[in-house]
């Protein structure tokens, strides 16, 4: 029985799972997930990977390889780093195995990944800086409304008369947003056109990876019920054929993908070894 | 001995040390001795020890230096180096240099030789025309008489009498660092995790400026101290680097691969530190036996002429086996003529022997190193989960 952890550190939060490797899939046996919020990245590291040990039970000597991802490369007790886009297209397909890609909406960045059916990247696309495409953005803007992060989808799926907001520039939309609040707009239309914006930004660059079929979506924002059905929604109108899939793991697919990889290396490694 | 970390920060302060203060300090201690300054990539150290100088290599001013008259005297496509190292020259930075030596790396520095000779003329400047002839009746002839005159006009300045005696200890001296650059090399191939490339690599380039006596043993407690670190070694790529030769890289670059999931085994910074491959013979007349060297032991560079064009590569190809390095990343200065030239032929070499490779370009004020990281990171994955290893 091979037990790996896979780390992947966010911008926004950090996510930790334990898995085992059986012989089908690989099995999680343990999560942990918590917010950076401007604490010793380190520590909130560190405290993320033992809440996914003490939620699967295991020790931390008991785990042949512990991966990270993301901003993970100076977390000390690694025993190796992947890069995000590697783990989540391996974690994407863990998660839909008939995936074709993965459509990765973390804090900062959206990243179209077309994978194979091993998890290898073919390519990817990604969004530029600004940040209006990310949840992040999304983030702010629940300030701004006075509600949750967990109202936000619900909500947006209320608006009948969505806004149009700026696509372009983070700080642009925010401006448009603030109008719209002292213009009396409902907080539900407001959501709809925000999501409609960033679904609009998502869909090009599912489009410019060359991205069809099947497609899974990670990171933060695959738990955003009102973006899916705002890329739902504009896919249909502009007659993109995606199957977008979320799960509820999907906000672990870069950690997931992690430790699926550390098992793959352990397993590479020990051959290599014992053929040496 | 010192420890580890005072030994490192130390070597960091004199690669950052844009004023030279350990030039001026050893010249102070050595009333008559002169500073000689060297480009890239390579220039015959031993001659200006033995003529009572300090040789001090010049390899641009990095990211900290802001460019205003350099960038007068080059085009825009003409890489970074010559305009810090003008612009260095023009603050002020390199007055304590009684001379320099300009090696013909490339056109950009025979260029900056005569901007150099026209800036400064009342400085000794020699413009070191390396032969690529590399027959012992031509090129060896050519360069002998070249190098006997650099000795004279070096022991002028000096007012020391030219003396076969003392040019042998400097071949003796300059070896032992030789020797123990390639054990550093070697040690760090062996057991990266305990060698971090960006520490090694300011531990190898505080030999531009100090004296090599210094240096040596600054090596010797360096490699000693790393191996008896306790490091838990890293699921990481093993990677080669090349084209970084003349113009560095910024230490952030080399930060980034080892960060991105790379051990950087085997490399090309600093080749004047490494060359020739082998020891000057401490036999003999040793003005023939740095010729000897240049002759028929180099390094592989992309400066040197390779007549058979089928062995292009060829050296690439087996330092990187010997280093066990799993695949190569060409960093190659922008618009870095020879490098760039060159490259072409040594991936077609890494081709055609299954050795993995990516490249990217840079120059020595690069500060933005996010795509940098995402292509070594990259590599890297490709590296360890769809390669051989």
């Amino acid at each position: 029985m091979l037990l790996t952890a896979g780390i992947d550190v966010g911008s926004n939060a950090v996510k930790a799972v334990v898995l085992e490797e059986t012989s089908a899939a690989p099995r999680i046996l343990g999560r942990g997930k918590l917010k950076v919020r401007g604490g010793e990245l380190d520590e909130v590291v560190r405290a993320a990977f033992e809440l996914a040990l003490a939620s699967a039970n295991v020790r931390e000597s008991e785990l042949a390889y512990i991966a990270t991802t993301g901003e993970g490369e100076n977390v000390p007790f690694r025993t190796g780093h992947f890069y995000s886009m590697t783990c989540h297209a391996r974690g994407g397909l863990h998660l839909v195995p008939d995936a074709l890609a993965a459509l990765d909406v973390g804090a900062l960045h959206g990243k179209v990944i077309r994978m194979d059916p091993r998890g290898k990247v073919l390519g990817y696309r990604m969004t530029s800086q600004c940040a209006s495409g990310s949840g992040q953005f999304l983030e702010n803007i629940t300030r701004y409304l006075g509600i949750s992060l967990e109202e936000i989808g619900p909500l947006s799926q209320r608006g009948a008369h969505p806004e149009a907001v700026s696509s372009v520039c983070a700080v642009l939309a925010e401006t448009d947003v603030i109008n719209m609040v002292s213009r009396g707009i409902s907080v539900p239309d407001i959501l709809k056109g925000i999501h409609l914006s960033m679904a609009g930004r998502l869909l090009r660059l599912v489009r410019s990876a060359g991205a069809e079929g099947r497609v899974v979506v990670t990171g933060g924002l695959a738990a955003d019920t009102g973006l899916l059905a705002a890329m739902a929604e504009s896919a249909g109108e502009l007659g993109i054929a995606l199957d977008l899939v979320a799960q509820p793991d999907s906000a672990y697919a870069g950690a997931i993908g992690a430790g699926i990889w550390g098992a793959y290396r352990q397993r590479k490694l020990t051959a290599s070894a014992g053929s040496a | 001995m010192q420890q580890l970390e005072p030994l490192i920060a130390r070597c960091r302060d004199l690669v950052e040390d844009l004023d030279l203060a350990n030039v001026k300090a050893w010249k102070a201690a050595h009333p008559r001795g002169i500073a000689i300054g060297y480009l890239p990539i390579y220039a015959p150290r031993e001659i200006v020890h033995a003529a009572g100088g300090l040789p001090v290599g010049v390899v641009g001013a990095g990211e900290e230096l802001e460019i205003v008259r350099g960038d007068a005297c080059f085009q825009s496509y003409i890489c970074h180096l010559p305009r810090s190292v003008i612009e260095l020259a023009l603050t002020g930075r390199l007055d304590v240099l009684e001379g320099m030596i300009f090696p013909s790396t490339c056109d950009v520095i025979r260029n900056l030789s005569g901007i150099w000779k026209l800036s400064f003329p009342g400085k000794w400047t020699h413009y070191l025309d390396l032969p690529q002839n590399f027959e012992p009746e031509m090129g060896g002839v050519f360069y002998r008489r070249i190098l006997h005159e650099m000795y004279a006009e070096l022991c002028a300045m000096t007012g020391l009498a030219p003396d076969t005696e003392c040019l042998r200890a400097s071949v003796r001296l300059f070896n032992e660092n030789r020797r123990l650059v390639g054990d550093l090399y070697a040690a760090r191939a062996a057991e990266p995790w305990k060698f971090g490339a960006k520490d090694s690599y300011l531990v190898l380039r505080a030999g531009l400026v100090l004296p090599v006596e210094e240096h040596t043993t600054v090596l010797r407690e360096y490699i000693q101290l790393c191996k008896a670190r306790d490091v838990r070694p890293l699921d990481n790529a093993r990677i080669a680097l090349r084209g970084a030769f003349c113009e560095q890289p910024p230490l952030a670059l080399i930060q980034t691969l080892e960060r991105a999931g790379c051990y950087v085994v085997e490399d090309d910074f600093l080749p004047m530190l490494r060359w020739p491959s082998a020891d000057v013979s401490e036999q003999g007349d040793p003005l023939d036996a740095l010729v000897t060297s240049w002759l028929a032991t180099p390094c592989e560079a992309a400066s040197r002429f390779v007549k058979d064009g089928s062995e292009k590569g060829c050296t690439l190809v087996d330092s990187t086996r010997e280093a066990k390095a799993e695949g190569v990343i060409f960093a190659t200065p922008s618009f870095c003529d020879p490098a760039l030239l060159d490259r072409p032929m040594l991936q077609a070499a890494l081709q055609r022997s299954g050795i993995a490779f990516t490249s990217f370009k840079y120059a020595e004020n690069t500060g933005q190193m996010q795509p940098i990281r995402e292509q070594a990171g990259t590599f890297a994955d490709s590296i360890k989960l769809w390669g051989e290893a």
